[in-house]
């Protein structure tokens, strides 16, 4: 008994010291890579903010968030949960064969109602006479969460939610022709290599004439997707194909370095190389399209990736990200007359509409 | 500070045990002391001085009363006034100014107050030790130190025990510490954390996932009030096994705050078993005070109504707590007059009736309004719009089954029993308690803010 008294009072001490002298003296990183976010920084030492309470409140999220090894902390956890308590999901996030996965859900529908009252007061301010579109993209949790008994939102009733609401655009059905393989394993994006038929039908609605051929090249870089991190359990990674044909190599593009920015492709999110990632407003054009059709493409970043295939049966594409840029001031950056108008979105930031403004 | 954080357990704590075992004897109060105090400004720095001021004003009142009993009435009626004052002013003012407002029509503004953490424990411990030096139970504390040392004590002050001044007197001034006492603290401590962390927290994932539900059913009902019946006992008597724990790594006895509640076979039990520390506070300050069960039956029954209205309102200022005092004042009364003979001898039966009322006052206790919490009894007996069965539910089942299982088995006393019965090496229990300290530290690196839920009783 006595032995077993020492024994936990040293190796307890021991553990508490060490802990204590490893998150005071290590150097711990201010980004996260796996979560692809900033972590707190030590908050300021002045008189108000301790009197405050904010100093407090922000060092203990400064210790919490740049503790050591956070990653194998939460590589930890996510193992106890899933394999030891046979939770079946971490933080939303589960695995079904080499798919990682979030759990998209519950349909939020006042998310829902405020993206549709922005989409309107951009239809009334902008949009006289331009056709205007509507695709919804299902999240790929619609695909793979029936398999495995996870949540997921209703589609149908969420496409014709939106559908209802915005009466003024036509919508297009894309869901019957995605499958949970046309995503990343580890990514919430799909994969511009089995979209084309996605592009296709989208175009036919829109009355353009797409049509390209296209070969298939492959990233020479590993691709850990969204999901890899947020996880935190091990997985192998993804790879990124890229689609090329003589227009998309044609084509001309503002805003963006390129159609393709390889520069990205050594980045934190290899997705990014689609028209270098998140960006206010990308032009495309085509010099060599024989119309005149203009396309102004309100998206989230699925439309990074499906945008240069669209290219073939217009000359202008403008892509518009309402998360950087306050849909008040369009006017001055894009010129809405005589183009079409899509919004293509994906449900993940539908459902999760605060950014857009 | 809570226990549960980054900051607490490898910022805070080793520290002070460090400090604490280096400095010689006579200044160990000091040292605990000073620590109770940065812990309690850590996350009230500006109400510090409301609990400075209650226990200056309770050290001169005992001071008095012991030194010129004649006025020894006076001096316990100013102690309570104060100290009920203090708390009636931060915890009841808005609560009554509410309630006014809604009766006579009147629109009296809510004042702007925070409540401080731990008043409801450190006013009522204040307010004991008063008590017990008016009745010649204890004698004045004249050193200030070691009566604010009592009081602060960071391990017990924001959550309890309520901590009887009698019950640690001579600790206060003379306590040994020895391996063994350091080694069951350590236990103790790791394994309130661990219940606080791995199943208190992770049940209420389960509650915060049905109340944002739009899909309830009447199984995510049950799934709920279960959860947050076995949320609630972690969660407090984790925080209470952490509390106990501490107290004896510092060398001081708590007394035991909960004795597995939920092997209850009456409520009456059940009170005997759950918060043990504010159950004989009421019974020894308010309920015997009263004339206890050593009156006449109307004024039995009215006393215990009186003591078990004050309790729910301890709990908080809001009605649904004054209906959760009620009901278990109900209840007891009725097994007091007719069910406890029978309650006795009635095999599972009466674990089953212990469990349900229990589950079902647990579910008033977390509602945000007495409409809120009638609704969910109905829905949960099916009397009311939600299906049977949701797809919701069923998830949530399966991914907590686990942890459900693990949750009702804890709280029965089959995991100690069994533990005592296992023979294992000497190493076999501290890697146990590593293991559980780095899977809570993981839990908590990756979890994010995760609040105590008895922080503002």
């Amino acid at each position: 008994m006595k032995t077993k008294n020492r024994i936990i009072i040293f190796s307890v001490s021991a553990f508490f010291l060490m802990m204590s002298l490893w998150g005071i003296f290590w150097e711990t990183p201010n980004y996260s890579q796996s979560e692809r976010r900033a972590l707190a920084s030590f908050p300021n030492v002045n008189v108000e903010n301790i009197v405050s309470g904010d100093f407090s409140k922000e060092f203990d999220n400064y210790t919490v968030e740049r503790f050591p090894a956070r990653d194998v902390w939460r590589q930890i956890k996510a193992y106890v949960k899933t394999k030891l308590f046979f939770q079946k999901d971490n933080n939303n996030i589960y695995t079904t064969g080499r798919h990682i996965s979030q759990m998209e859900y519950p349909m939020n529908t006042p998310m829902m109602d405020y993206v549709i009252e922005l989409f309107s007061g951009i239809k009334e301010k902008y949009l006289d006479d331009n056709k205007i579109y509507l695709a919804i993209i299902p999240d790929k949790n619609k695909y793979l969460a029936y398999r495995t008994g996870h949540l997921s939102m209703d589609y149908e009733k969420f496409s014709n939610y939106m559908a209802e609401h915005m009466e003024y655009a036509k919508y297009i059905e894309i869901s019957d022709l995605l499958e949970a393989d046309d995503y990343y394993y580890t990514d919430s994006h799909w994969r511009q290599e089995k979209i084309v038929d996605v592009a296709v039908r989208i175009a036919d609605a829109m009355g353009a004439n797409i049509f390209q051929t296209y070969s298939e090249h492959l990233l020479e870089a590993d691709f850990y997707g969204v999901y890899a991190g947020q996880s935190a359990l091990k997985c192998e990674p993804d790879t990124i194909t890229y689609l090329l044909s003589e227009t998309i190599q044609g084509a001309q593009v503002e805003s963006a370095k390129a159609v393709y920015d390889m520069e990205k492709a050594k980045g934190t999110d290899p997705y990014e190389i689609f028209l270098s990632g998140n960006q206010t407003i990308v032009t495309l054009k085509n010099s060599q399209c024989e119309n005149q059709k203009r396309l102004i493409i309100f998206r989230d970043s699925f439309g990074s990736s499906i945008a240069p295939l669209f290219i073939g049966g217009y000359s202008e594409i403008i892509l518009v990200d309402l998360r950087y840029i306050s849909s008040d001031k369009l006017s001055e950056f894009v010129d809405f007359e005589n183009a079409d108008v899509l919004f293509l979105y994906s449900t993940i930031l539908l459902n999760n509409s605060r950014s857009m403004k | 500070m809570l226990f549960s954080s980054i900051t607490f357990l490898y910022y805070f704590l080793p520290w002070v045990v460090v400090l604490y075992f280096l400095v010689p004897r006579k200044l160990k109060n000091l040292v605990l002391l000073g620590a109770s105090l940065f812990f309690y400004a850590w996350g009230e720095p500006k109400i510090i001085f409301c609990m400075l001021t209650s226990i200056l004003v309770g050290y001169m009142l005992s001071r008095l009363t012991e030194k010129y009993p004649q006025y020894k009435k006076l001096y316990l009626t100013l102690a309570v006034v104060f100290c009920l004052g203090i708390l009636g002013y931060f915890k009841y003012a808005n609560f009554f100014i509410h309630n006014f407002n809604r009766f006579v029509g009147t629109s009296i503004p809510l004042l702007k107050i925070t409540l401080p953490i731990g008043i409801s424990f450190y006013t009522f411990q204040i307010l004991s030790y008063h008590i017990d030096v008016y009745r010649g139970k204890v004698s004045a504390q004249k050193n200030l130190i070691h009566l604010a040392t009592y009081i602060t004590m960071f391990p017990q002050l924001i959550a309890g025990p309520i901590v009887r001044y009698q019950d640690i007197e001579d600790q206060l001034e003379l306590r040994s510490h020895n391996f063994q006492d350091i080694s069951l603290g350590i236990r103790r401590f790791v394994l309130g954390l661990a219940k606080k962390v791995l199943l208190a927290n992770v049940l209420g994932e389960v509650c915060a996932a049905f109340h944002s539900s739009n899909e309830k059913s009447v199984l995510f009902y049950w799934i709920y009030a279960v959860s947050f019946s076995l949320q609630i006992y972690f969660d407090f008597s984790g925080y209470s096994d952490m509390a106990i724990g501490l107290g004896k790594i510092f060398g001081f006895t708590f007394m035991e705050n909960f004795d597995y509640p939920y092997i209850s076979k009456s409520i009456t039990e059940f009170w005997r078993r759950w918060h043990i520390s504010l159950g004989s506070w009421f019974r020894d300050y308010v309920y015997i005070p009263l004339g206890g069960s050593k009156v006449g039956n109307i004024r039995m029954y009215l006393n215990l109504l009186i003591v078990w209205i004050l309790t729910g309102l301890w709990h908080g200022a809001e009605w649904n707590f004054v209906i959760w005092g009620l009901y278990f004042a109900v209840l007891l009364v009725i097994e007091k007059k007719f069910m406890l003979k029978y309650l006795v001898n009635a095999k599972i039966m009466n674990h089953i009736y212990v469990m349900i009322s229990i589950i079902i006052s647990f579910v008033i206790f977390d509602a945000t309004s007495m409409d809120q919490a009638f609704g969910y009894i109905r829905e949960m007996f099916g009397r009311g719009t939600a299906p049977v069965i949701s797809a919701e539910a069923v998830y949530y089942l399966k991914s907590y089954t686990v942890v459900l299982l693990t949750a009702i088995i804890g709280a029965t006393p089959f995991p100690k029993k069994m533990a005592e019965r296992i023979k294992y090496s000497s190493y076999m229990e501290p890697t146990v308690l590593l293991v559980l300290l780095v899977v809570v530290t993981s839990y908590l690196i990756d979890g994010s803010f995760n609040p105590f839920l008895y922080f503002r009783f």
